[in-house]
């Protein structure tokens, strides 16, 4: 029974994904479960898992294409299995030759039709050299006496390169993401700022005592971030209006409290998210956390990892900030940013005390929220910061 | 410098010039064939040795490739070391089992206790308005037999050093000359001893744009159409592997590997033949500094013409090698 393979949707709003590269060939086993394909959303690079085993054929869709949500790109059939009839196009005659050899031979390809125009011929030296040095031959114009790629036009190519980006790094999938997307934020989103400075001596005590229980219950190491995300989405259940997303010029009401968390990943930033967070007990939230951070950093999170984000919190506190102002990720309305927690000199009942002292700052959209409302969010979370473990009951 | 240094001799001079100094040196090296004694050979290539050595030592044979070939192998096993002369090398067909059977196969089959130092010189290349069976250059056919060595000279200065040798390897060698050099081309020879080994390609012309492979015959056209692609402003490396086998695959790759791009040129049959061997091994040796695909040039797969314009379009000339060289370099 063949199995579509179809450009999936990884969040609400996404029309269209970028199939940046298979990781199977046209005719290779597959497994379900073993990474397919690599697409790219407005907020991501993601591997996609085979939904089943079998063969890969019909791969319709070649590296770099814009495809929309939804729409077939391969099939998934059993080893002598023929294509199914809709995905063969009806113009061509190509029905018998896209059957699949029954031993499934890997790397045999069978579409040679749809991949001839996209492969463009290169010499054997050409294509060594654009591979170690770095080129991109499908940008590469060939000069060989029929347009073939030839050694010249990679090493043209290459120098070009060299000079307009001599101290310059290439940008990674998540980078080139990374700079669009803030760009979009901060040209397009009207952000305010609020600052409040807050005695995190409660979130101190708080993570000290709770923190025994659920390392033996979750086997899970409690840090302020977990308890940051358990406090803020029980807070945010009270002020649907941070909760809310801005859409084409309406406000919706996000029905779930998803909390994105800022991940420092090699060459950006991702958000991966703790689903109803407001519903999640602090031991889960932990555990969902650390597994979250673990494939972060391997590079391997799924599509449902990062989907969905509602409110999104970020913490440089480890890296020794104080505070910061954060850029809001649409079309969420606001995100929260967490400077470290530090003694500070303060007044305790009119005396000079030192006291473990936290900055929270809140980025809002002002097209969705205003300084009092969202004043009122961020007073309750401070409150909430003040009394957790009656938060967390 | 002394006078010596800049001694030129024709081919056949080189060729007979080391046949000379060998039977001097060697009272075991005699020379057999058709018309190699008082005639000198049709080809005037031997003019002068009888007078030398002796109707003993250069003897003429009957009509009879087969017959006086198997006479050299035993000559050859039993001590003496022939020189046998195959004067047009069509006719090596009808020595190929006293070469390919016996002469080929006797020091492997005896384990090693008889040898064959013999020596096989004959001719090969066309446009001597021969035709179709004194024209042919078949040094493939051997240089397909385990056993035999292939030497295919360009020069005068080459014949000379690879035929002595050839005379003293103690294995069976054949050795083809361009019967259109024999007389036209010239060039400097010492009059010191010396001797070539084998398997050692020679670089006739340093490059760096387009390597031309050439044997024998068209190592001159090579040198031709890199003088024109020169004008054109590409270089061209000429390198001329002088053996067939053993053949120096490791400069041939080499080259290839410098210049990215080639073109093996042999007056033989490309179908299968010296070209294809040359291609292959260069193609698995410098495939991942390869520009282009390795071309072949060689003889028109067709009987060679009698009808000189004929002729004379079954062979590769400059200008086809040039205008081969340029669009391999994207240039044309």
């Amino acid at each position: 029974m063949a199995i579509s393979v179809v450009m999936p949707a990884l969040e609400i709003a996404q029309e269209t994904g970028t199939l940046i590269a298979w990781r199977k060939k046209e005719g290779e086993q597959v497994a379900k479960g073993e990474t397919l394909l690599e697409i790219e959303t407005d907020k991501a690079v993601m591997e996609i898992e085979a939904p089943g085993d079998g063969v890969l054929v019909g791969v319709k869709v070649h590296e770099g294409a814009v495809v929309p949500v939804g729409q077939t790109i391969a099939w998934i059939v059993a080893p002598g299995e023929a294509l199914p009839a809709e995905a063969v196009p009806s113009s061509t005659t190509t029905t018998l030759s896209a059957t699949v050899p029954a031993r499934a031979a890997v790397g045999v390809a069978h579409t040679p039709h749809q991949q001839d125009a996209s492969v463009a011929k290169i010499s054997p030296k050409a294509r060594r050299l654009a591979r170690e040095r770095g080129v991109d031959i499908s940008k590469v114009r060939g000069s060989g006496p029929g347009g073939e790629i030839v050694a010249a036009d990679v090493l043209t190519d290459a120098v070009q390169h060299t000079s307009s980006q001599r101290s310059a790094e290439p940008l990674t999938s998540v980078g080139r993401l990374m700079a669009e997307r803030t760009t979009q934020s901060w040209t397009t989103v009207p952000h305010f700022f609020l600052v409040q400075e807050i005695d995190a001596s409660a979130i101190v005590a708080a993570r000290e005592h709770l923190a025994p229980a659920i390392e033996k219950t979750n086997g899970v190491k409690l840090n302020y971030t977990d308890l940051l995300i358990a406090l803020v989405a029980r807070v945010l259940a009270k002020h649907l209006r941070l909760n809310s997303s801005w859409s084409d010029g309406n406000i919706r009401l996000n029905p779930e409290i998803n909390i994105g968390v800022a991940m420092a990943v090699d060459g950006g930033v991702v958000a991966a998210v703790i689903h109803q967070a407001d519903r999640t007990k602090l031991g889960e939230i932990a555990v969902q956390r650390r597994d979250l951070t673990e494939r972060a950093r391997a590079g391997r999170l799924r599509p449902s990892d990062i989907a969905g984000a509602t409110f999104t919190i970020t913490n440089l506190g480890m890296y020794n900030v104080d505070a910061f102002s954060a850029i809001i990720t649409p079309p969420q309305a606001a995100i929260l940013a967490v400077g470290r927690i530090a003694d500070r000199v303060v007044p305790v009942n009119r005396q000079p005390g030192i006291r473990p002292m936290m900055t929270l700052t809140l980025s809002c959209d002002h097209r969705v929220t205003d300084g009092a409302t969202a004043a009122t969010f961020l007073s309750d979370v401070g409150e909430a910061f003040g009394e957790p473990e009656k938060q967390l009951s | 410098m002394p006078e010596a240094a800049h001694r030129e001799l024709t081919f056949a001079q080189a060729v007979r010039e080391a046949l000379a100094e060998e039977m001097r040196r060697d009272s075991r090296v005699c020379i057999f064939g058709e018309d190699v004694a008082e005639a000198g050979t049709p080809f005037k290539v031997l003019s002068g040795l009888v007078e030398e050595f002796g109707t003993e030592r250069v003897v003429d044979t009957p009509i009879s490739e087969a017959g006086f070939t198997g006479l050299a192998v035993g000559a050859a096993m039993t001590g003496l070391r022939p020189v046998v002369d195959i004067m047009f090398g069509d006719f090596i067909t009808l020595t190929m089992d006293q070469m390919a059977n016996q002469a080929a196969k006797v020091h492997y089959m005896s384990g090693g206790k008889w040898k064959v130092p013999m020596v096989m010189r004959t001719t090969l290349g066309a446009t001597r308005r021969s035709a179709a069976q004194h024209s042919q250059s078949l040094h493939a056919w051997f240089s397909h037999v385990p056993g035999l060595k292939v030497v295919l000279p360009s020069t005068p200065y080459d014949a000379k050093g690879l035929l002595k040798t050839a005379i003293r390897d103690e294995n069976p060698v054949v050795f083809f000359e361009d019967k259109m050099m024999h007389h036209k081309l010239k060039g400097p020879v010492p009059s010191e001893e010396y001797t070539i080994p084998f398997g050692v390609a020679d670089v006739k012309r340093a490059g760096s744009d387009i390597t031309l492979v050439a044997t024998s015959s068209m190592v001159q056209v090579a040198l031709g159409a890199a003088a024109l692609l020169e004008a054109a402003g590409i270089s061209a490396e000429v390198i001329d592997p002088r053996t067939t086998w053993p053949l120096d695959e490791a400069s041939l790759i080499e080259s290839a590997r410098k210049t990215s791009r080639v073109i093996v040129m042999d007056e033989g049959y490309g179908r299968y033949g010296v070209t294809a061997e040359i291609a292959a091994v260069i193609a698995e040796g410098a495939f991942y500094d390869l520009d282009a695909p390795v071309k072949r040039m060689g003889a028109m797969h067709v009987p060679i013409p009698f009808s000189p314009p004929l002729e004379d379009a079954t062979v590769p000339t400059e200008q086809s090698v040039f205008e081969a060289a340029q669009a391999l370099c994207g240039r044309s």
